[in-house]
């Protein structure tokens, strides 16, 4: 092997390692509480959520539970899911029509099933806990 | 847990506002009915312009003679009621709780305005409970339902300041928090806190008498 290819093979490596890490920051296995840096002006400590954990125990395997898809007449859409989107993407901050507003789709989403199977946090200091 | 909060954000909340509503309903149309049976010749000289002017001059701090007599209760008095009113119709947690049930929402108070209006409202009630014991005039009228009336009045401030707070954690104080709101909610009617509807009427019936039966002032 010349001197080239091998200073070639060792640039690559570093870029890589330096790289790699930059990619994969911060996935839903780390996340611990849902970011609220959507919101204008949050008031409240972030919700607790650690999301793998979380759906582990609920029995939750349907990604689209949360993450759904809805077409143009605002039919869910089975089979698909929009995790590669983040649920401000969709709902702004305030109700459009029949599309809940941000803080209304999470609470919705987070305490209607909580209420509905009766179980997992549902008053504000269960999920907004101060640290 | 989960099953004990949503029966007392469903049905027990849906039980206080129906004696609230209710109850004030009630008590408006027995309160008519007692008028026109034992002095029904109040009607003939009730006036709405009279009745406006006595309860827009009461309506101003310090301006009534009766507010001049004492002026720091009414001070306590008027803050006391403000901030009663105030805090739980635009608490930003309550306009959630509208929105989400029933798509209303409307102007709301930065929390810590909210806090120091609780503080206010809890304080206020002290000093109602203080006076009662240290002045004798009101000792000799008071008995143990005027401060039974004061723990149930501040009973949802000092739950809910405590439940926002996170003192403790976990859900129970919001629990505690809700159904003190709700025996409030239900129970003025049915006590003296029921002065929220008759105050006013008694302000129109004087205003009335006073401006157009005796041409005089009631102030
Ligand atoms: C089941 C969990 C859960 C419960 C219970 C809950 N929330 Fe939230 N809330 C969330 C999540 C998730 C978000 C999205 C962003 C975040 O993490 O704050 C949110 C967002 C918010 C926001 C907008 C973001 C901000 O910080 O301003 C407000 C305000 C809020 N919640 C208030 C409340 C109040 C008041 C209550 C009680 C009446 C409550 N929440 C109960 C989960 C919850
Ligand atoms: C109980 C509701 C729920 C379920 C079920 C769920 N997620 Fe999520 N997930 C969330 C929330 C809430 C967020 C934060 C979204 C945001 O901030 O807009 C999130 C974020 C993500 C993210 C982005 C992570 C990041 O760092 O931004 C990915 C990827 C993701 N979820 C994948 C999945 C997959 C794959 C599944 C199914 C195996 C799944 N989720 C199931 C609620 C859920
Ligand atoms: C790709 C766009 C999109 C994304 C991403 C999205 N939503 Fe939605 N969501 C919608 C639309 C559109 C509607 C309205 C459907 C209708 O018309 O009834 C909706 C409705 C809702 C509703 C009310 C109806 C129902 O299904 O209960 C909730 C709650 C909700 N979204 C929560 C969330 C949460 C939480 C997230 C993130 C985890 C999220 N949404 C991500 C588009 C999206
Ligand atoms: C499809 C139903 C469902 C949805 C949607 C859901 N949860 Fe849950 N959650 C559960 C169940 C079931 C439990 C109870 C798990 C157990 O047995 O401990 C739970 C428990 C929890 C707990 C208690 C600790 C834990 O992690 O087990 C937290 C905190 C929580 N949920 C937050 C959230 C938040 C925040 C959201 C919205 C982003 C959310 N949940 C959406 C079903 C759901
Ligand atoms: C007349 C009745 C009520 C009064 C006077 C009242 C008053 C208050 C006050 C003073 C606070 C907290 C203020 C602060 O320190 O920030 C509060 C918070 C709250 N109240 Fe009420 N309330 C009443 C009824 C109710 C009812 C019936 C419910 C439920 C259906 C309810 C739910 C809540 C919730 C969820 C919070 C927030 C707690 C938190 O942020 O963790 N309240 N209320």
């Amino acid at each position: 092997m010349s001197k080239m290819v091998k200073t070639g093979v060792f640039v690559l490596l570093l870029l890589t390692v330096m790289v790699l890490p930059a990619m994969n920051v911060y996935s839903q296995e780390d996340m611990r509480a849902v970011d609220s840096s959507a919101f204008d002006c949050p008031i409240r400590p972030p919700a607790v959520f650690a999301h793998d954990d979380h759906n582990d125990t609920a029995g939750i395997d349907d990604c689209a539970r949360c993450h759904h898809l809805f077409d143009d007449n605002g039919r869910k859409i089975e089979d698909e899911s929009s995790e590669d989107q983040s649920c401000a993407d969709c709902h702004a901050q305030e109700d459009k029509g029949t599309v809940p507003g941000l803080r209304k789709a999470f609470h919705w989403n987070c305490k209607g099933c909580h209420l509905q199977q009766r179980t997992g946090p549902v008053t504000c200091g269960e999920c907004h806990v101060k640290k | 847990m989960t099953s004990l909060y949503a029966f007392v954000a469903g049905p027990l909340a849906w039980a206080a506002f129906l004696f609230f509503f209710g109850g004030l309903c009630y008590r408006l149309l027995s309160m008519l009915r007692q008028v026109r049976q034992s002095e029904p010749f109040i009607f003939s000289y009730m006036s709405l312009r009279y009745s406006l002017r006595s309860i827009l001059h009461w309506l101003i701090p310090f301006f009534a003679m009766g507010w001049r007599r004492n002026p720091i209760l009414t001070g306590v008095t008027f803050i006391f009621h403000i901030s009663l009113i105030a805090a739980p119709v635009f608490i930003v947690s309550h306009v959630v709780l509208w929105d989400e049930a029933w798509n209303l929402s409307w102007w709301t108070l930065p929390d810590a305005v909210v806090d120091v209006m609780t503080l206010v409202v809890v304080a206020a009630c002290l000093f109602f409970a203080l006076r009662r014991v240290l002045r004798p005039e009101v000792r000799f009228v008071s008995d143990a339902s005027d401060y039974l009336l004061l723990v149930l009045t501040a009973a949802p401030f000092v739950t809910g300041f405590l439940a926002y707070h996170q003192w403790p954690a976990g859900p129970w104080m919001t629990i505690a928090h809700m159904v003190s709101g709700e025996l409030l909610l239900a129970l003025i009617p049915f006590t003296r806190l029921r002065h929220m509807l008759s105050g006013w009427l008694t302000r129109a019936y004087i205003g009335s008498e006073f401006g157009a039966v005796r041409h005089a002032r009631d102030w």
